[in-house]
């Protein structure tokens, strides 16, 4: 009588240990070894230029150098950092995740370096036919935004309220996703019928299959990303390299192309 | 009769305790207590709770409505393929929440193979929806329902049945008044841990179904949304999630442990 209980629990203990329900991905810790690790924590907007472009460039310049990417939702990271403080390099998508850090533990060579705007994207067959951001008000439009806290978040909801049209969009929201990359995947797997985003996601690199819509400039949000070293770095001179060479021209490029606006 | 225990045991035992015991003392200590009201408010701790409850429970019944029968038919069938189904019915229990909510997504969800149809012929759509909640929380905790019952059903003297049969009984009567009532504690301890798997469910559902306070926002998911920015309604929301664990899994102990 006792032992398919204890069966049932074993098998219950495997099943939690195979899943992986906290999206804030592990930061790699390097051991001693000829090889140096730099630890990156950036926003999940940064995913694609980072990880296939910036990353691979700094590695290819820096001989023995491996970056270990943590990509999240920037006050997910930035609670990350204040807490276990592993990072490195700190990527943020808004200011105030920026400023959590540079409360504590700190940071030095904080730098603006890229901007992004936001844009409304649909399934590429666009079944509500939303054309414009005053669509995402009609009654009936099923809309998906990242949860308040989330720097893409919030600023969907500013550009919402410049619009005037946040109460009525609000009661349109039907999920508040963890991060830019839930709310993509959404779309594109058909599921609702708007979303707002950054034009990152929808530039050619990012090849996610959805239709953009554009926000006009007037109500448009201008994000702005800071970068910074974080304080108690390993290797603090590792750390100011790779900044700096997110802000050479180099770099600025590999942003461009990932259709990211520059910070200057 | 009071036995001694071995002293590796007990420190072992002893360590395994603490370990368990540390993360929810922690909570505990760590709640600021003083903010409770406001705290809870600001967290949506009322649809949250009521949502937990609701979604859970419909998701055990679910469960128990087509976990026994599937059992049954695993337990006492004869066909080829039989072991395959096995697999496949226990497979939600190993299969890493996220990916059973992109299964479901891409199987029930708007485009998806069979949702599509429910959608364009019935208007019905899950995603989104607390239904959505309950479809997510069924897929992961049925395997347990049907484990327990298989087991059960493996576990009982087929003699009662030809007894039953060599009086006159008919399938349908001996099932429900031979089996099912040697079968109950079976079930119970399954619909039990279905609905702890149930209640603690978040990839699956925050996959499927979305989150919204008030429609999808089970308990797990609004502990997860308030973390960064209000880290004391989070303390308190999982507290309360704690709370209805001990009281459910209190209440149940004979029937978990079979005896003392």
């Amino acid at each position: 009588m006792r032992r398919p209980i204890i069966v049932l629990c074993g098998l219950m203990l495997m099943g939690s240990a195979c899943s992986s329900d906290d999206s804030g991905g592990s930061a790699g810790q390097g051991s001693a070894g000829a090889e140096t690790q730099l630890t990156v924590f950036a926003a999940a907007s940064l995913t694609g230029v980072f990880r296939d472009a910036i990353g691979p460039d700094f590695e290819t310049r820096h001989d023995g150098v491996t970056i270990t990417f943590n990509f999240g939702a920037s006050d997910s990271l930035a609670g990350q950092i204040r807490s276990e403080g592993t990072a490195d390099v700190f990527a943020s998508a808004s200011g105030t995740w920026m400023d959590a850090v540079q409360d504590d533990p700190g940071v030095t060579e904080r730098t603006d370096f890229a901007t992004n705007r936001l844009v409304i994207i649909t399934p590429p067959d666009n079944p509500a036919n939303v054309v414009s951001l005053d669509d995402l008000a009609r009654p009936g439009v099923q809309l998906v935004l990242a949860a308040e806290g989330v720097p893409v978040g919030d600023y969907a909801r500013e550009v919402l309220q410049s619009a005037g049209i946040l109460n009525d969009a609000e009661a349109n929201v039907v999920s508040n996703e963890e991060d830019n990359a839930s709310v993509v995947a959404k779309i594109t797997a058909g599921e609702a019928d708007a979303a707002i985003v950054y034009t990152s996601d929808v530039s050619a690199a990012a090849g996610n299959d959805v239709t953009a819509v554009e926000i006009a400039d007037d109500v448009n949000v201008l994000a702005t990303y800071p970068i910074a070293v974080v304080a108690g770095a390993p290797d603090a001179s590792l750390a100011g390299a790779f900044v700096s060479y997110v802000l050479s021209d180099a770099g600025q490029a590999s942003l461009e192309a990932y259709g990211f606006g520059t910070a200057g | 009769m009071h036995r001694r225990l071995p002293l590796p045991v007990v420190c072992l035992a002893a360590i395994g305790a603490a370990f368990v015991a540390l993360p929810v003392v922690a909570l505990i200590v760590r709640a600021p207590w003083g903010d409770l009201g406001d705290a809870l408010r600001g967290a949506g701790a009322g649809n949250a709770f009521r949502l937990s409850l609701m979604v859970s429970v419909a998701a055990t019944a679910l469960s128990v409505a087509f976990g026994v029968p599937l059992a049954w038919v695993l337990a006492r069938g004869s066909f080829p393929g039989r072991s395959v189904l096995r697999a496949v019915v226990v497979l939600p229990l190993v299969l890493p929440p996220v990916v059973g909510g992109l299964g479901l997504l891409f199987a029930l969800g708007r485009s998806g193979v069979a949702g599509r149809w429910l959608h364009e012929a019935l208007g019905i759509q899950l995603t989104f929806t607390t239904w959505g909640a309950i479809v997510a929380a069924t897929f992961v905790s049925m395997p347990l329902v049907v484990i327990a019952t298989e087991a059960g059903l493996r576990s009982i003297d087929p003699r009662y049945e030809l007894a039953a049969a060599t009086l006159g009984a008919r399938p349908s009567r001996t099932m429900w008044r031979v089996v099912m009532p040697m079968l109950a504690p079976q079930v119970a301890a399954g619909a039990v841990l279905a609905w702890a798997r149930a209640l603690g469910e978040f990839g699956a559902t925050i996959t499927f179904a979305g989150n919204l306070a008030g429609h999808t926002q089970t308990l797990p998911l609004a502990v997860y949304q308030a973390r960064q920015t209000d880290p004391g309604g989070a303390i308190f929301l999982s507290l309360i999630l704690v709370a209805i664990s001990i009281i459910v899994l209190v209440s149940m102990r004979h029937r978990l442990t079979g005896g003392r």
